[in-house]
C-alpha cells in the first residue's frame, strides 16, 4: 500500500532537460527519466482501460485491448516512449456502469494509473467521469462517440473524446441523403439513449422533413418485429439505424421476416461488415438464397478497414499484430485499439521526457489537433475543444469490405458547416511509431 | 391493417419462445416443487454443443438429439451433485443454489465455447410466408417453434397425467416422506424430474437459438419473461405456460408497436401484467389449487 509513495513526488520536476531530443521513440539523452508522477517510474507508465470482456456488448468490443496490447508491445520492443515501457492493465467491467466504477477505483487507488485510456462505452464511462476528473486523472480517448467527453472541457477538464460523434456523423449522413437521395422516404431505426438522441439530432438538421417515422429499440430486447414493422407501415424507403452491430443483424433478419427491403444505412458503430456480415452468412448457407444481406448498404468511416490490404496502415497494424499480437486475426476491432494506442503514443511523446499528468493534458489541448495518424480528419483538440476526430467517408459494403462514396467531409456538433476535406492521408511513420516533439508550454 | 398483423404475428412468435421456456420451469417445478434459476444456462450450455457439432458438420438433427442427451445428463448430475446436499433443507437455499449455478455455468460457457456472438441455423427458413403479396411476419421456422412446443405440452400432459411415473414424480414432488412411505423411489424420481426438465430446457433453447444469435447469455431475457410466463399460467400447469406464454408475448408486443417509445416499456409491461395477474387469481391463471406448498 504504501507502493506509490516514491512516485508522487516529483511532479514539477518535469520535462526540464528533454528538451531538444525531438522525437520520443528512443530513448532520450539529455534529461534522467525520474518518476515524475503518479503511475510514471523511471521505466514504465501506467495506462489503465475498461472494456466488456464478457456479456452482452463483449462480442467485437473485447477484442480492441488486444489490438492495443499489442500495439504497446510492439512500441515497447522499439524502446517505447523516452525509454520506459507503456504498460496497459485493462480490466472487464461487462458493459454493466456499477461493475464500471469498481474497476475504475481499482485502476486509479491500487494499479495506480497515470491515465486512463480508451474505456469504452457511454453509460459505462459515464459512471466514472466525475471520479476521474475530480483525482485529476487523464482520461483520453473514451471509447464512444458521446458528445458528452469533449463539448464542456470546463466540466471535464481532464476527459477527451477520440472517435467522430454522433452528432457531427448524423449531419455528415443527413446532407448525403439530401444532396443523393432527396426523393428518400427516411425511417429512422435509433437506439433508445443517447447515441440515437446525438445522431437523430444531427441528421435532422438536414433532412427532417424527409423523415417519415423514427423508431427506438431498448438495448436488451431482442424482438425488434414491431419497430421494423413500423418503419415498413410508414412507408420508409431508406432506413438509417444507429445501432449496435447486433441489432443491425437482427434488424435485417427482422427485415427478411416481413419482407422489407429499404435502402440501409448503418452508422459506423453498428456496421463492422465482418461481424455482422459474419452473423448473417451462417443463415445463407442454410436456407436463405442471398449471399450477404448487407451487401449495399451505406455506412460511414473514420479509419481504414482490414479489408483495404492495400492500405499503408493497415499493412503496418497487420505486421504489429503479427508480430506481437495473439490468436485471431486481424479485426477492424484490434484496427480500433491499434489507432487508439497511436494516438496516446503521440500525446505521451507530446507529454515530454517527464511526464505530469496535467502537463499531459496540457500538451494534448496545445498540439493535439496537428497530430496525423491513421485517423482519416484530424482531432479538435483545444483549450475549449476535447472533441475527436471530426469527418467521415460514407461508403458501400460490398462483401465483406467496402468502397468509397463519398470522400471524407469535416464538421462540428452544434450548426458548423459540413465542409470538404482534401488532405492528403498520412502515412504511417517507420514502425507505425510516432515522432512527436515534446510540448513545452 | 397490415401493421397489426405484423405486429401481432410477432407477439404471437415471441410468446411461444416463452412458452417453451415457461414449460421447463413448469416441469421442475411439477417434479421437484423447486424454481430452478440455472435452467437458462443449463439451455443455453447444450445449445452450445449442438452448434459444436454443427459447425463440425455434423446435420442439425443429429446435434438436436445430441442437446438434448446431453440435457438430460446435465439435469441429473446437477441434481445428484450440487441440489441434492440441499434438498430437504430450506427451500430456499437450493433456489439460492440454483442461482449461484447459473452464473457459473454461464462463464463455464464462455471460457469453452467464447463469448462471441454466433448465429445458430434452423432446419426451416427465416423468410415470412406470402399471402396475398404482402410477406407476413410468419416463418417456417416459428411454425417449427409452434409445432415443437405444442408437442412437447401434449406429452408433458400425458406424463403427469396418464402415467404411474408422472403420478410418483408429482408424489415425490409434493411429499418426500408420504411418497417413500407409499415405496416411491423419491430419489430417484428426483433425479428423473431433474433430467427430463433438462431435457425440455434444452430443447427450448435450441427453439430460441434457432434461426438467430447466441452468446453465453443469450438466455438472460428469456429466462425473465419465461417465468413471468409460467407464473402467469400458475407454474402448475403446460397449459398454463403455453397461455402465459402467449399472452405475454401479444401484450409485449402491442406495447412494443402501440406505446410511444413503446420498446422502452416492454420491461415494465412484463411486471404490470404479472401483478394484475396475480392480483384477480393469486396462484396464476391456471392453478389447480391456490395455496398450496410443498
Amino acid at each position: 500500500m504504501t507502493a506509490f509513495a516514491a512516485a508522487t513526488v516529483a511532479s514539477t520536476l518535469a520535462a526540464c532537460g528533454g528538451g531538444d531530443e525531438g522525437g520520443g521513440g528512443t530513448a532520450a539523452e539529455g534529461g534522467e527519466n525520474e518518476a515524475s508522477d503518479i503511475g510514471v517510474t523511471e521505466d514504465t507508465i501506467t495506462l489503465g482501460a475498461h472494456y466488456p470482456l464478457t456479456g452482452v456488448a463483449a462480442p467485437g468490443y473485447s477484442e480492441i485491448p488486444t489490438g492495443v496490447q499489442a500495439y504497446f508491445d510492439c512500441l515497447n520492443q522499439e524502446g517505447g516512449v523516452y525509454g520506459r515501457d507503456v504498460e496497459f492493465v485493462y480490466k472487464d467491467d461487462a458493459y454493466n456502469p456499477t461493475q464500471t466504477s469498481q474497476v475504475t477505483n481499482e485502476l486509479v487507488l491500487e494499479d495506480e494509473i497515470f491515465a486512463m485510456m480508451g474505456g469504452l462505452g457511454t453509460p459505462t464511462h459515464s459512471a466514472v467521469v466525475d471520479f476521474l476528473n475530480a483525482e485529476g486523472v487523464p482520461d483520453l480517448f473514451v471509447a464512444s462517440g458521446s458528445l458528452t467527453w469533449g463539448d464542456d472541457p470546463e466540466t471535464y477538464p481532464y476527459t477527451f473524446g477520440w472517435q467522430t460523434d454522433y452528432m457531427s456523423e448524423g449531419k455528415i449522413i443527413g446532407e448525403y441523403i439530401a444532396e443523393n437521395f432527396p426523393e428518400a422516404k427516411v425511417g429512422l431505426f435509433l437506439q433508445d439513449d443517447d447515441f440515437g438522441e446525438d445522431g437523430e439530432a444531427g441528421i435532422r438538421q438536414y433532412i427532417d422533413d424527409q423523415i417519415v417515422a423514427a423508431e427506438r429499440y431498448t438495448p436488451g430486447n431482442t424482438s425488434v418485429g414491431p419497430q421494423i414493422a413500423a418503419l415498413q407501415a410508414a412507408g420508409a424507403d431508406f432506413v438509417v439505424g444507429f445501432n449496435v452491430p447486433s441489432y443491425t443483424a437482427l434488424s435485417q433478419l427482422t427485415a427478411l421476416q416481413l419482407g422489407y427491403q429499404p435502402q440501409w444505412f448503418y452508422s459506423n458503430v453498428g456496421s463492422d461488415p465482418t461481424l455482422v456480415g459474419g452473423l448473417l452468412n451462417r443463415f445463407s448457407e442454410g436456407k436463405v438464397a442471398d449471399a450477404a444481406l448487407l451487401d449495399g448498404a451505406l455506412t460511414t468511416g473514420y479509419l481504414p478497414t482490414v479489408d483495404q490490404t492495400d492500405n499503408p496502415w493497415i499493412q503496418e497494424f497487420q505486421r504489429i499484430w503479427d508480430e506481437c499480437g495473439g490468436e485471431g486475426e486481424l479485426t477492424n476491432y484490434r484496427v480500433y485499439g491499434m489507432a487508439q494506442a497511436y494516438t496516446t503514443t503521440q500525446a505521451l511523446q507530446a507529454a515530454g521526457q517527464n511526464p505530469t499528468r496535467d502537463g499531459l493534458v496540457e500538451a494534448i489541448e496545445a498540439v493535439g489537433s496537428e497530430w496525423e495518424g491513421p485517423v482519416f480528419a484530424p482531432f479538435r483538440y483545444s483549450e475549449d475543444s476535447h472533441m475527436g476526430t471530426s469527418g467521415m467517408s460514407i461508403e458501400r459494403i460490398v462483401g465483406n469490405g467496402s468502397e468509397v462514396v463519398q470522400d471524407v467531409r469535416v464538421t462540428d456538433i452544434g450548426d458548423a458547416p459540413i465542409e470538404e476535406f482534401d488532405k492528403e492521408p498520412a502515412t504511417p511513420p517507420a514502425n507505425a511509431i510516432p515522432d512527436e516533439e515534446p510540448y513545452e508550454g | 391493417m397490415d401493421y397489426f398483423v405484423n405486429v401481432t404475428l410477432t407477439g404471437l412468435t415471441q410468446g411461444m419462445i416463452y412458452s417453451a421456456f415457461a414449460l421447463a420451469l413448469v416441469l421442475i417445478w411439477r417434479s421437484t416443487r423447486i424454481v430452478n434459476f440455472a435452467q437458462g444456462s443449463m439451455a443455453a450450455a447444450t445449445t452450445f454443443i449442438a452448434l459444436a457439432l454443427i459447425q463440425a458438420g455434423q446435420s442439425y438433427w443429429v446435434a438436436l438429439v445430441v442437446a438434448l442427451a446431453s440435457g438430460f445428463v446435465l439435469g441429473a448430475i446437477v441434481e445428484r451433485v450440487i441440489i441434492r446436499p440441499v434438498e430437504g433443507g430450506p427451500e430456499l437455499n437450493a433456489v439460492i443454489v440454483t442461482l449461484g449455478l447459473f452464473v457459473a455455468i454461464q462463464a463455464g460457457i464462455a471460457i469453452v465455447f467464447g463469448s462471441s456472438f454466433q448465429s445458430f441455423p434452423t432446419p426451416f427458413g427465416v423468410r415470412g410466408f406470402e399471402v396475398g403479396g404482402t410477406t407476413i411476419p410468419l416463418t417456417p421456422t416459428s411454425l417449427y417453434v409452434i409445432g415443437s412446443v405444442l408437442l412437447v405440452m401434449a406429452l408433458l400432459v400425458a406424463l403427469f397425467r396418464f402415467t404411474r411415473i408422472g403420478l410418483a414424480m408429482r408424489a415425490s414432488a409434493f411429499s418426500q416422506e408420504v411418497a417413500r412411505l407409499l415405496g416411491v423411489k423419491v430419489g430417484g424420481m428426483l433425479t428423473l424430474g431433474w433430467g427430463l426438465a433438462a431435457v425440455v430446457g434444452s430443447l427450448s433453447g435450441l427453439l430460441i437459438a434457432g434461426g438467430t444469435f447466441v452468446w453465453p447469455a443469450y438466455m438472460d431475457a428469456l429466462i425473465v419473461f419465461g417465468f413471468v410466463a409460467a407464473i402467469i399460467g400458475g407454474l402448475d400447469s403446460p397449459v398454463g405456460a403455453i397461455v402465459g406464454g402467449l399472452i405475454l408475448g401479444l401484450a409485449l408486443s402491442y406495447v412494443s408497436g402501440y406505446a410511444p417509445r413503446g420498446s422502452a416499456l416492454v420491461n415494465i409491461s412484463a411486471l404490470v401484467i404479472l401483478i394484475v395477474v396475480l392480483l384477480v387469481r393469486p396462484g396464476g391463471l391456471f392453478s389447480s389449487t391456490t395455496a398450496r406448498r410443498a
